[in-house]
């Protein structure tokens, strides 16, 4: 009876969980727990563990090594529906709302109440209940609207009103402010203030320290799969969670070198997109790194996908080396030794079942031979010399780009970019989700091109990686450019500020 | 040739060129078998009628890998060769009709424009490319009814016959023109930049766009090129049958595909290689004709050839997944 009461203190515990991945340890004998009604921030690199840990607890992965236990039991999870019925909730960053659906709905799909005899729905006593649950959360969102035409935040309530009317125990929000503007994380941490006093655990994965000290008692930080430690939040500081994190002194991780900056390169003027941005204009100077930072729809996507010839404009121009140029495809955009790394190297940047070698060439092919054919003793020299000098590690040139790390998939991007012979660089998350090691071998390369003169356009959510690499940062705020910080004056706090208003 | 490519690189070259030869290794195992069955099978007068019966569908198997490797798919092929013979048949029965020259002109001229016409709808429209070819798949054939009023128009004096039955230094037109099509078709898909860009936009069309492609120029090309071939093949047929009829070539299509799968060409697109094709045509060739010369008859074939698809492609599944 005493033992009971002792074990069932702790709402949930991992120990020593192991998994393991063809050729990679995601996770190395990770220990975590979650006491009823706490807030356990999670925090990591991307790749450090954290979505394995999180999909072991929601059954979406089976662990190798460990034993989980909830309130002192030991359970097993072999689907996702094994450990939603043991109280575990995950409200992921890519939002699982049914648009097309009603707020109601929503909240009670697979369990819609039904009229008696008929087994027709029964619209009343759903959005009844649906307000039932958003009233206990202290939100008020019409039941009956849908959710399509909902806010961002909006959605995350509804998601988090699923949780709540299953009855989670365990809340897991993976980084739930990343599209968020200041009002609805003040709002969200409301509602997680009040989940906790209603007895609920939340796990809370952010990047953003400050998020991390408001709204959490105690922080775990995993590194390359092993746990770094756990730390009362009240009684730890930033710098020290940083090291914990990066496992490196900050100035390491970030090569930034002071390059002399030379004549304007591009210059922007103008540029329209109607109704998604409006008078765009900015220039890039040799040697330069211009950062463009927004929340997730603000228009910055949209800005260098036209600057690229991707998307088409309304209105403006662009002046390459002082002189007006027309660029409407990306193959123009190349021949203007313009090179664009797209955001998703999977969908836009690789061609996987493709070599090493094919890959590196891809915007490159009718530059590999003077005639019809291509010169392959030509193509296989290039494509070496990238390997070797962004540090590719394959096993061949001949290797299926597939059977690569995320990182060296991510290095054979910037290869194929490089190998375009361009001068202005437009890149689009060039480090997202891979490992810290060839993070830095990105930047590198990217100082490299800086001292050879070239332009780079940086967009990044990544606001460590911005604020270090950037020799200036655009504010895109909803279509529109509304501060430009000197590298000198940027901190966190300023640009999240900006690009919240 | 097969060592050659190894050190090129092309899109799934491990996987496709090993599976290749393991083809080729099948196709000898399937020759050896059926002249230890058959005394006719292997004599020099039965294999080079075999080739010179598959030249016409191997001809179009070797352009329908193109279209399969950039991700589409060409089923108008049976339905242009049909109307193509019938359009040379009627030509050639005019009175006062054109020179043979210029009735192979138009013909090749017409598998042209059905290619483009397919090409167009499939880039500019953006339909998709299944949809579309069976349009004119029907579209085709119909109107070789039409112009046949449903009989079949026989070609006595038949020069175009020239192109079906005639030889060059002993070896029959057809082979010629079947082997010299592969060869230019390994050509350009392993060497030269129109071959890579295929590959590059059936294995990723958005990255391939944004490496600055043109999407729209390769795929037009590569449909126009399909059609082209199926008016040669046309024109083969013709010859060889020394008639025009709606009928020729029903069905063709799907062999065709048959050989192009079997050649280890993903239905996705991104993988495969011409070579990989001619293996495929090779034996479902060699299957036809020794099953033929042992007694079997062609009802019999047709579940073999159905059952060695499935085999063969649960075969390159298997591999692929192992291969990660």
């Amino acid at each position: 009876m005493l033992l009971e009461f002792v074990m069932a203190d702790r709402l949930l515990e991992m120990r020593s969980i192991s998994k393991r991945f063809p050729g990679v340890l995601a996770l190395d004998g990770v220990s975590f727990d979650l006491e009823e009604g706490e807030v356990h921030g999670l925090l990591g690199e991307n790749g450090a563990g954290k979505s394995t840990l999180i999909k072991i607890l929601a059954g979406d992965y089976s662990k190798d090594e460990g034993n989980i236990f909830i309130s002192g039991r030991q359970v097993d999870f072999h689907s996702p529906s094994d450990s939603q019925a043991m109280g575990i909730s995950v409200i992921y960053q890519e939002l699982n709302t049914l648009d097309a659906l009603s707020v109601a709905e929503n909240i009670f799909v697979g369990n819609l109440p039904k009229k008696a005899g008929l087994g027709t729905v029964d619209w009343r006593t759903l959005n009844r209940n649906a307000r039932t649950v958003l009233d206990r959360m202290l939100v008020h969102i019409n039941p009956k609207k849908i959710v399509g035409d909902l806010t961002v935040h909006e959605k995350q309530i509804i998601e988090i009103a699923k949780a709540i009317y299953k009855d989670a125990k365990i809340l897991v929000m993976d980084e739930p402010t990343a599209a968020l503007g200041e009002k609805d994380t003040v709002s969200l941490f409301n509602i997680i203030r009040s989940l906790k006093l209603q007895g609920v655990g939340v796990i809370y994965i952010s990047h953003r320290l400050n998020e991390i000290f408001e709204i959490t008692d105690r922080v775990t930080v995993l590194r390359d799969g092993r746990l770094t430690g756990t730390e009362k939040t009240g009684e730890t500081e930033k710098g020290k969670l940083i090291t914990m994190m990066v496992g490196r002194e900050l100035k390491d991780m970030y090569p930034k070198r002071e390059v002399p900056i030379g004549k304007t390169l591009i210059e922007v003027k103008g540029l329209n997109i109607k109704g998604i941005v409006e008078d765009i204009s900015f220039q890039v100077r040799s040697g330069e790194i211009v950062g463009l930072f927004g929340l997730l729809g603000s228009g910055r996507q949209n800005i260098v996908r036209a600057l690229y010839g991707i998307d088409e404009c309304e209105s403006g121009e662009i002046h390459i080396d002082s002189k007006p140029v027309m660029v409407d495809t990306p193959a123009t955009a190349l021949k203007r030794k313009m090179g664009f790394m797209p955001i998703d190297r999977k969908l836009e940047g690789l061609a996987l079942t493709m070599t090493v070698s094919n890959n590196i060439t891809m915007a490159n092919i009718d530059n590999l031979g003077s005639g019809t054919l291509i010169d392959r003793e030509f193509e296989r020299k290039n494509a070496q010399k990238w390997v070797t000098d962004v540090k590719i590690k394959t096993p061949s040139l001949e290797t299926d780009v597939n059977s690569l790390s995320g990182g060296n998939q991510q290095k054979i991007v910037l290869a194929k970019l490089l190998e375009t012979g361009s001068r202005i660089f437009i890149m689009n998350e060039p480090t997202r989700g891979i490992d810290v090691g060839a993070k830095v071998d990105i930047y590198q390369m990217m100082e490299k091109l800086c001292e050879n003169g070239a332009a780079i356009i940086m967009i990044s959510s990544e606001l460590p990686e911005i604020l270090a690499m950037a020799d200036r940062i655009l504010i895109v705020s909803k279509g529109k450019i509304t501060a430009e910080f000197g590298r000198e004056e940027a901190t966190q706090e300023k640009l999240l500020h900006a690009a919240t208003i | 040739m097969a060592k050659d490519q190894a050190v090129s690189g092309e899109g799934g070259r491990k996987h496709t060129l090993s599976s290749t030869a393991i083809l080729f290794i099948f196709l000898v195992v399937m020759v050896a078998a059926f002249s230890a069955l058959s005394r006719d099978f292997y004599s020099i007068y039965n294999i080079t009628s075999m080739l010179t019966n598959i030249a016409f569908s191997g001809i179009v198997a070797g352009t329908l890998t193109l279209v399969m490797i950039m991700g589409g798919l060409d089923i108008s092929i049976g339905g242009n060769i049909a109307f193509t013979s019938c359009l040379v048949a009627y030509l050639y029965n005019l009175e006062k009709g054109p020179a043979t020259g210029i009735i192979i002109l138009i013909a090749l001229l017409l598998g042209a424009t059905i290619g483009s016409f397919n090409g167009f709808l499939i880039t500019k429209l953006d339909l998709n490319p299944i949809i579309t070819t069976l349009g004119t798949m029907a579209i085709t054939r119909g109107m070789g009814y039409v112009l046949t009023k449903s009989r079949s128009i026989l070609i006595l004096e038949n020069v175009v016959g020239f192109i079906g039955r005639g030889t060059i230094a002993k070896i029959p037109f057809p082979l010629l023109l079947f082997i010299l099509s592969y060869v230019v078709l390994t050509i350009l898909m392993g060497r030269a930049k129109f071959g890579r860009k295929i590959y590059c936009i059936g294995a990723n069309q958005e990255a391939a766009k944004l490496s600055g492609i043109s999407i729209q120029k390769i795929k037009f090309l590569t449909y126009l090129i399909s059609g082209i071939a199926a008016s040669l093949s046309g024109l083969i047929l013709t010859g060889q049958s020394a008639v025009g009829m709606p009928q020729h070539a029903t069905g063709v299509e799907l062999d065709v595909i048959t050989a192009v799968l079997l050649g280890g060409t993903s239905l996705g697109g991104g993988k495969g290689s011409v070579l990989g094709t001619l293996a495929g045509v090779l034996i479902l060739g060699v299957l036809y004709n020794g099953f033929t010369m042992i007694g079997f008859r062609y009802v019999h074939i047709r579940v073999f050839q159905g059952i060695i698809l499935i085999l063969v492609v649960s075969l390159y599944e298997v591999r692929e997944k192992k291969s990660y």
